[in-house]
């Protein structure tokens, strides 16, 4: 076929007569890109995250009678009723992917913002790059302290940072000494990119600070093949406790390797990540009765918030499986970004981000423990307050803080 | 640093050596049998693991009982990908390196994508078997169990490996072929089959590797990654094509990575097998055992 003039004008009137509508179509909906590892090592956590969106986004989109910011009648009122489309992308867990991966959401997909995305060290490259365009990232799940610690203007996180799930641990700690418990000395195991780097980090300062002994601290390559020689300096050092900072293949493999070392700790106090999925517990939860994990979310709410059970059994429907330390952080940050959208009444990146700076969300209209959500200048919500879960016959239960006890802590695990 | 722990270190790495042994052997017999490195290696262990893995899931069939079964499965996986994909890559006129990289190196791909779609990207375990968790102590040195097997499988598996091709007419096949594939035909050998029969040992190999191994360590999609890697530097450091490289250079591997761990910190582990396997190469660049 040739082109001859008349085509190209009949196509440039039909589109300039259709564009006004194309406009229009579009603010019927905002498209927020979700950033995470679909495929390769972490591609459970990936696909997890998937559910817990699709469960905010239900919750947001369609009408829901929950105590939650966007819950009531459909899509974002600010907005005309707007409703939110994800578009997920895929980072395999390399800082360099997410990266492309991120500024592709931004250029080509027209994302208003974007939230992910589990490994801290590609939080690190997808939220430089959304600070270059000026869109906001969302951090759902990352809890690497040096991240909001750079000063990003379009960084936000409403869940806490390693060291303030740190300072919980050693809280906990300091109450337990002060009934008389042995704590004395701490083994760290943490895996070698940022967020073992940087947990370990936190705890060597604190342990520090508050006269606490670190006999061991073992950095690892991760999803490394054997861990015997690890675990032998473990079992060398037999601490009173082992803190490790380890994602779910290498948990899996630091317990199977110390039953078979025969190495049995006192006790156990996971920075999460591995040691709240639900993968760990299914391969090796027999070897880990009693064990303490750090968490941003526990079920126990639900008996104080109603929401949070109703919630949870919307995430279970999808997914099969309860809300955990991650998939409560990512269907909160949607749910706060989706708030912050609707009060910018736009899709524009740097009044997105001036409604994100003034947000003020009560504990209540959460799933969280927290006491609010509420950014500081850095993008940090100071008031997430954690938790300590302990892994007891199958379930978890929250230990600490105080206010939010339901049992004693078993000390030492079984 | 006591006598104690430095005794567990090396058992622990000799163990772990005899067992990377087992999954580069194949790897080797297929190189020396036809110069083609079979990137998907890793994606064959991977396989063996989800095949022990289901039948353990659905039948209750324990990893032990299932290791003959996953290396026979194996073995015609081995030798159909051979006949489907290998036998046409090798036959490219043009850039035949090439083809062969990225005809095995997709296979791979595709594999582990399969996978991720077929058997969802979850971590799975063999969570009781018979020796599972099981652990012998002699003198407080700890040897699980799993891996102890593992062993003894990896040692037999080459002692039967060593027997079959210089006692047996297809192992001196093997060999005839393998030094001249054009040869071997003036006396009535099929190249074609011989090279099936290859890889599919080649393949019954790894499956054998992947069985034991499920009872120890956790299974995914991407499991093979981190084995396939130090099975490549396992057949260079052994010597390309040698079956008794592999082996040997298993052995050194899992030592070397015990010792490095032991005088630096753990996360630098790999750097110790990096820098004799880069020794070896300077000194004897064919591989230790290398006869190219």
């Amino acid at each position: 076929m040739t082109i001859t003039r008349r085509n190209v004008l009949l196509g440039a009137t039909a589109v300039a007569a259709l564009a006004p509508i194309a406009s229009r179509a579009q603010t019927s909906e905002v498209v927020i890109g979700v950033l995470y590892p679909l495929s390769g090592a972490s591609a459970q956590q990936g696909v997890d995250a998937q559910k817990a969106y699709e469960a905010a986004l239900d919750v947001i989109n369609k009408n829901h009678e929950f105590d939650l910011p966007m819950a009531k009648g459909e899509g974002l009122s600010g907005l005309g009723g707007a409703k939110i489309r994800l578009i997920y992308a895929d980072h395999q867990g390399d800082p360099q992917k997410g990266r492309a991966e991120a500024e592709r959401l931004i250029t080509q997909e027209k994302v208003c913002a974007i939230v992910g995305t589990y490994q801290s060290s590609v939080a690190v490259t997808v939220s430089q790059t959304c600070e270059r365009y000026q869109i906001p990232f969302m951090s759902a799940d990352n809890s690497s302290p040096s991240l909001h610690a750079r000063g990003l203007k379009f960084f936000f996180r409403a869940a806490p940072h390693d060291e303030m799930f740190t300072k919980a641990m050693f809280d906990f700690y300091d109450a337990l000494k002060k009934k008389g418990t042995k704590i004395e000395t701490l083994a760290l195991f943490h895996e070698d990119t940022i967020f073992g780097t940087d947990s370990a980090n936190a705890q060597t300062k604190l342990a520090n600070e508050r006269g606490y002994k670190i006999v061991a601290d073992i950095k690892y390559r991760s999803n490394t093949p054997s861990l015997s020689a690890e675990v032998q300096q473990l079992k060398v050092a037999n601490a009173d406790v082992l803190m490790p900072s380890s994602y779910t293949t290498d948990g899996i493999l630091l317990v199977k390797t110390m039953a078979e070392l025969g190495y049995k700790p006192n006790a156990i106090v996971a920075q999460a990540a591995g040691f709240s999925e639900k993968a760990l517990y299914d391969a090796v939860g027999d070897k880990l009765e009693g064990v303490i994990t750090r968490g941003s979310f526990s079920l126990d709410l639900a008996a104080k918030r109603p929401m949070v059970g109703a919630i949870n059994a919307l995430f279970k429907e999808k997914s099969g499986k309860d809300l955990n330390d991650n998939t409560s952080r990512e269907f909160m940050a949607l749910v706060v970004l989706a708030d912050a959208v609707n009060r910018a009444k736009s899709t524009d990146g740097e009044k997105i981000r001036a409604a994100l700076a003034a947000t003020e969300i009560p504990g209540e209209q959460t799933i969280m423990p927290w006491k609010r959500v509420k950014f500081d200048e850095m993008g940090q919500n100071n008031d997430a307050d954690p938790v300590l879960l302990q892994y007891i016959g199958g379930k978890f239960v929250t230990i600490s803080p105080p206010q939010g006890v339901v049992a004693e802590a078993v000390w030492p695990m079984k | 640093m006591t006598a104690q722990t430095i005794i567990q270190s090396l058992a622990s790495g000799l163990l772990m050596g005899l067992l990377y042994g087992l999954i580069a052997v194949g790897l080797a017999l297929i190189f020396g049998l036809m110069d083609v490195v079979n990137f998907a290696h890793g994606e064959f262990l991977m396989i063996a693991m989800y095949a022990t893995f289901f039948l353990f899931a659905f039948f209750a069939i324990d990893p032990l009982l299932s290791a003959p079964l996953v290396a026979a499965a194996l073995f015609v996986f081995g030798a159909v990908v051979y006949l489907l994909i290998v036998r046409f890559a090798v036959r490219a006129k043009a850039n035949a390196g090439m083809v062969q990289i990225f005809s095995t190196f997709g296979l791979a791909i595709v594999m582990r994508g399969l996978a991720q779609y077929f058997f969802t990207p979850d971590y799975r375990s063999v969570t009781h078997s018979w020796l599972g968790g099981k652990t012998v102590s002699i003198g407080g040195i700890f040897l699980p169990e799993p891996q102890l097997i593992g062993a003894a499988v990896a040692i037999a598996a080459f002692g039967g490996l060593y027997f079959f091709i210089n006692r047996t007419d297809f192992g001196r096949a093997l060999e005839a072929t393998r030094e001249d594939a054009g040869a071997v035909a003036l006396v009535g050998i099929d190249k074609n089959r011989v090279f099936a029969l290859g890889w599919g040992l080649g393949a019954a190999l790894v499956g054998l590797a992947g069985a034991i191994m499920s009872i120890f360590f956790y299974i995914y999609p991407d499991v093979g990654a981190s084995f396939a890697l130090i099975a490549y530097v396992t057949v260079a450091l052994g010597g390309f094509g040698s079956v008794f490289g592999a082996f040997a250079g298993g052995i050194i591997v899992g030592l070397v990575e015990a010792t490095t761990a032991l005088l630096l910190p753990p996360s630098l582990k790999a750097v110790g097998i990096y820098a004799v396997y880069l020794l070896v190469v300077f000194v004897r660049p064919r591989g230790l055992f290398g006869s190219m």
